[in-house]
């Protein structure tokens, strides 16, 4: 039987002292101007310099070991960390898939060389990775992916390409789920491999694609005979689609599935506050109830995470119900407080809505879309 | 969990799942009382958790309490559980041995009975609508005005009239009136109204988010069961698209009101905000998991037939009982509004004072 009921957790005193540090930090850097507060920032909000100023206060890899340029803290120091960033909506796209889950990784399968050569660059917030899962003609598909690397006197020739990569044309690296051997049809996520490109090297071509609203952050990224040196596959070759699996535990449980949208709620209650307007506060706080119970099921992953438990299931669960929940808080608010959303507006609540409005459609499709998290639900309940 | 917690619910388990048949709930359906299961009970020590032994309680913890009454709501349990806790705790509260029958709570604040001394007699005079239980009940823990003051008194329910009724599940909900009755010697204490009242709906309303957090489960399961046994156009239903999404959506609301459940329980007593918050979750969904479960069942499910509706029924009676999502949501609309603080700091807190109702009466 699924098992329903997950970790509660109790944050310590050093713990909330550390939330209010992280806190203090973020309020200091928007009053020096360093960033201006946007909803969806950890996809949108991409600020090399933002990186690094986290990287020197140890606040990226701040889970790893030391030796590799982390911090040893444990993964609900992270938690709260990384919740009050995307609260704040501070600007950490660049960095954010290295520390989410690239680095990760990397601890669990990569080579001690290849620990000792990415982990602190990425800690340091100077080294950034992007993700190479989806193809042009692989989305929900993923195991149908057709880009292939053939092997050659002391590596690979990858030839292929990789596409929706957020922030590829910022990232110095790539990790590349590609095909090794031929397609078994009747194992298709056998003969996977991935393996780290360099996206400076020779034959990697990005294109941009432009979001709906005309800006930048995903990509197309072409391999034409690219070269991977052999010591550039993470583990063992053959074995990507299982190492691959463990990394969407981490991309569909964290925080920024139900945060993504949060400064525009903040600044809705904040209005409504001022206005002394009850009604519309009583309605608003309808959404409070999600928050929490979403908010708890993310925490209790991350305990389940760090403690090596399988959560497969339960991060479906908290990408397919987080997300549902960002765009809700936009279409609740522009009937409690009604104004014109747009991006160009000086209104920060008018633009925070516009952001909210027009990034929604994406929030349900990255990293899993809905209706393939829920097919991941049902196999699992189904199956007790 | 505690080692001790996992004992107390297994044994607990075993019990409901032996003694809480179809046939028992159909005869509790008619009205009768199930008096085997409630010796059962009060032979356990279940029925004590959470009152200390001096007290003649079983000692254990309010944390072991809820998740008794998760259970309870799991097996749909057809005896007043959380209203005998509720009573005992708030008796105990006060340093006075409960009783050993089954009692009940009503808190309207109001609406007091009125009492009066006269000869030294203790006369009470009100009437009081919705009262759990009541026609079973042999003590009614409820709110008076004795003398101009607000007291809590156990009421003796033999001196009172009862007019049967029930809520959609049909558990008694029954009216109770008390007129010029001689209650003489019945305990009364005086209490603060407004808080001895929020103190009830708190911990009713945490104690009906169990339950309906067990029922909830109960209900998963019974569905997924029917998915997987039910087979149409040649295959089992939980094949096809549609019903993947139903199933995926009843596991996804019962993980959701688990974890503010269980948040909830823990941080019981530090504050409303968490209850207030869970009841308004649970009640918020229970409609849907309700209206998802009969869909997947079909036709079968909605007969009196199937087991299904004992569940379902349960959970559209409950989400009402001690506050749905807009008498929290008012309270916490009061909160939001009156306090300096953010949203973010009001949802990251870990402790915080007493929440006011002040949303209460508008």
């Amino acid at each position: 039987m699924l098992k329903l009921d997950l970790p509660v957790v109790r944050f310590t005193e050093e713990q909330e002292a550390f939330r209010r540090e992280v806190r203090e930090f973020l309020e200091e850097e928007k009053r020096k101007g360093t960033f201006e507060t946007k909803c969806d920032s950890w996809l949108n909000g991409a600020s090399p310099e933002f990186s690094k100023k986290l990287g020197e206060k140890g606040w990226i890899g701040m889970t790893w070991p030391k030796k590799y340029g982390g911090g040893e803290r444990n993964a609900l120091d992270r938690y709260i960390l990384i919740e009050e960033l995307l609260a704040a909506g501070a600007p950490v796209a660049a960095h954010w898939f290295a520390d989410r889950q690239s680095g990760p990784l990397l601890l669990r399968y990569g080579t001690e060389e290849q620990k000792q050569y990415f982990l602190p660059k990425i800690a340091k917030g100077e080294a950034y990775f992007a993700i190479g899962l989806s193809e042009p003609n692989s989305g929900s598909d993923l195991a149908s992916l057709s880009i292939r690397a053939e092997k050659t006197d002391g590596g690979w020739i990858l030839n292929g390409s990789k596409i929706w990569s957020s922030g590829a044309h910022i990232a110095h690296y790539m990790i590349v789920l590609c095909r090794t051997s031929k397609l078994d049809p009747n194992n298709r996520h056998a003969g996977l491999t991935q393996v780290i490109a360099d996206l400076k090297a020779p034959g990697v071509t990005i294109r941009p694609i432009q979001f709906l609203t005309g800006e930048h952050h995903f990509n197309e990224v072409f391999f034409d005979n690219v070269f991977i040196p052999d010591n550039r596959v993470i583990g063992e070759v053959g074995n990507g689609w299982k190492q691959g699996m463990t990394e969407l535990a981490y991309e569909r449980s964290g925080p920024e599935r139900i945060l993504s949208t949060f400064p525009l709620l903040e600044e809705l209650i904040q209005r409504l506050k001022e206005s002394g307007d009850y009604r519309g506060m009583q309605e608003a706080v309808e959404l409070l109830p999600e928050l929490y119970s979403l908010r708890n099921m993310s925490i209790g992953v991350a305990k389940y995470l760090d403690d090596g438990v399988d959560v497969d299931i339960i991060a479906a669960l908290v990408k397919d119900m987080g997300t549902i929940f960002e765009k809700k808080i936009a279409e609740k608010a522009r009937l409690i407080l009604s104004r014109n959303p747009s991006l160009k507006s000086s209104d920060i609540y008018d633009r925070f809505m516009a952001q909210s409005i027009l990034h929604g459609p994406g929030f349900t499709l990255r990293g899993g879309t809905t209706e393939i998290l829920r097919g991941i639900v049902a196999k699992g309940v189904v199956a007790g | 969990m505690s080692e001790m917690l996992e004992m107390i619910l297994d044994s607990a388990g075993r019990m409901f799942k032996d003694y809480v048949s179809q046939e028992l709930l159909e005869a509790a359906e008619r009205g009768e009382w199930a008096e085997e299961l409630w010796e059962v009970l009060t032979e356990s020590g279940l029925l004590h958790i959470g009152i200390s032994e001096e007290l003649d309680g079983a000692g254990g913890d309010y944390v072991d309490a809820f998740n008794v009454l998760r259970l309870a709501g799991k097996y749909a349990v057809p005896l007043p559980v959380a209203e005998t806790l509720l009573a005992r705790w708030l008796l105990a509260e006060q340093g006075a041995k409960p009783p050993a029958e089954p009692a009940t709570v009503y808190a309207e604040k109001n609406h007091p009975f009125v009492l009066r001394e006269e000869n030294g007699r203790l006369l009470a005079g009100g009437k009081a609508e919705y009262v759990p239980w009541a026609r079973h009940a042999k003590h009614l823990l409820t709110l008076g005005q004795l003398n101009g003051n607000s007291v809590m008194v156990l009421l003796p329910l033999e001196k009172a009239a009862i007019e049967p009724g029930a809520n959609l599940a049909a558990e008694p909900r029954d009216t109770v009136i008390f007129e010029n009755a001689d209650v003489t010697g019945a305990p009364h204490f005086p209490i603060d109204k407004n808080k001895w009242t929020d103190k009830v709906y708190e911990t009713g309303a945490l104690a009906r988010a169990a339950m309906m957090a067990g029922a909830m489960e109960q209900i998963l399961d019974l569905t997924v069961f029917y998915a997987k046994e039910r087979k149409q156009f040649g295959r089992p239903i939980y094949r096809f698209q549609a019903i993947q999404h139903h199933l995926a959506a009843l596991t996804g609301e019962t993980v959701a009101c688990l974890a503010a459940l269980n948040d909830a329980i823990q941080k019981f007593g530090d504050g409303r905000k968490e209850t207030a918050l869970t009841k308004m979750k649970v009640s918020g969904v229970a409609g849907k998991i309700a209206e998802i479960s009969h869909q997947v069942h079909g036709a079968i499910g909605v007969t009196h037939e199937h087991i299904l509706h004992h569940y379902t029924r349960r959970l559209w009676s409950w989400r009402d009982e001690f506050g749905n999502e807009r008498y929290w949501g008012a309270i916490l609309a009061g909160q939001l509004l009156n306090s300096d603080e953010t949203l973010w700091e009001f949802m990251t807190e870990e402790k915080q004072a007493n929440l006011v109702s002040q949303g209460e009466s508008s």
